[in-house]
């Protein structure tokens, strides 16, 4: 974890790069290209074509139920009276959560933004609404991996 | 009819990157220049609707590789007009507007700059300054699963609030800095409670060493309690004004 995420392209070590042109993730490209940029059919709108678009709400919805869970989880498995002592006698415990702890941390944070993306890319438009719920795990991964 | 993809408008006297590709069958990217300006042109399928993560990508790759070398205008994805249209009523028209845009964007680049806490440094900094969050987090690890689902809910809330609490500080302190760097900052707003910054950065790119530097220098003053990202350089998605616009029709 900490060294995925302090790997940095620039010499320094201390900031993660990505430079433009396709070596960003999904999830910055959405963020960049449909959210902002001149919209052509302001200018254009008797020539614009009719071909049918996968619009894409790039937003994450901050607060929900789901969040505060996720948080309530994850400040559950921090382990504040270990962290001076020591751990005498709970090595064993404190080793297991903290090691299920980042694993749940890193999938929760990106599993916000590459749910949408996961979404925006499978689902039609009618079935928009309920992708986020409904879609299974997996297929973060896979979005990831591509 | 001929759909024509466009990705941007560049000034008339732009060499376009070599080995671009573009979304269309044949990913072949091109100008088509009106007076002083030109767009960035491509095909693109007629088989399937836009919006596959290849279309995306490769939009962006364009986008970015030819503001690498000049300065673009991006359009917002996607953007699809008839051929015919291209000059007559996108270029011609607006040659004006697409020029003061051009020139103010001259010579600069954008960066995206994005800062999320330390998850667990965080917290813990939370959970210490509080006792009734302590006292809540007890009860909930002493309870089942199923008879803790309330005070969870609770307890997660309150920590998100105490997150917001401590972005604010820590954002304002940010953008302050950040603000010093840049010709011009677009602030977006968090979309997760431990964001603490998504800022887009106008630079010079006389500037630009400086500029990364400055950035790895605020990495390594928050390290261990934020971490940063660097995007860029990009095309300047964040400064090119849509509103502005919308007498060009």
């Amino acid at each position: 974890m900490t060294v995925a995420t302090q790997r940095a392209g620039g010499g320094g070590g201390h900031v993660e790069r990505s430079g433009g042109g396709g070596s960003s993730g999904l999830a910055d490209v959405i963020e960049l290209i449909l959210d902002k940029g001149l919209v052509i059919d302001v200018f254009v709108r008797v020539s614009l074509v009719g071909i049918e678009i996968l619009t894409i709400d790039a937003r994450i919805v901050v607060a929900s139920v789901d969040t505060f869970l996720r948080f309530a989880e994850a400040t559950n498995r921090l382990d504040l009276y270990g962290k001076g002592k020591g751990g005498a006698g709970l090595p064993d415990l404190v080793q297991g959560m903290t090691e299920s702890g980042s694993k749940g941390k890193t999938t929760g944070v990106l599993e916000g933004a590459v749910e949408k993306v996961g979404e925006a890319l499978t689902s039609r438009s009618e079935e928009r609404e309920e992708a986020p719920r409904r879609r299974p795990r997996q297929r973060v991964r896979e979005q990831e991996e591509e | 009819m001929s759909p024509t993809y466009v990705y941007g408008v560049v000034p008339a006297d732009t060499v376009l990157p070599e080995g671009l590709r573009g979304l269309g069958p044949s990913g072949n990217v091109s100008l088509v220049a009106d007076g002083r300006i030109a767009a960035v042109v491509g095909d693109i399928p007629l088989d399937r609707p836009l919006g596959t993560r290849d279309d995306l990508v490769a939009h962006e790759s364009v986008v970015d590789a030819v503001a690498g070398a000049t300065t673009i205008l991006p359009m917002r994805f996607p953007a699809v007009i008839e051929e015919a249209g291209l000059v007559d009523e996108l270029l011609g028209p607006n040659e004006e507007y697409f020029l003061r845009a051009l020139a103010d964007l001259e010579g600069r680049v954008q960066y995206t700059v994005k800062g999320r806490y330390e998850q667990d440094v965080v917290l813990r900094e939370v959970l210490e300054d509080d006792s009734e969050l302590r006292a809540l987090q007890e009860r909930v690890r002493t309870l089942p699963e199923d008879a803790s689902y309330y005070d969870r809910v609770k307890l997660g809330e309150l920590v998100v609030a105490a997150l917001e609490q401590r972005r604010e500080a820590d954002a304002a302190e940010l953008y302050e800095r950040l603000e010093d760097l840049a010709v011009a900052v677009a602030a977006h707003p968090p979309t997760q409670p431990e964001d603490v910054i998504d800022a887009a950065l106008l630079i010079d790119r006389a500037d630009v060493e400086v500029f990364e530097d400055a950035v790895e220098e605020l990495g390594e003053a928050w390290a261990g309690r934020i971490r940063f990202r660097l995007l860029g350089p990009l095309a300047p998605y964040d400064f090119v004004a849509s509103e502005a616009v919308e007498t060009g029709a």
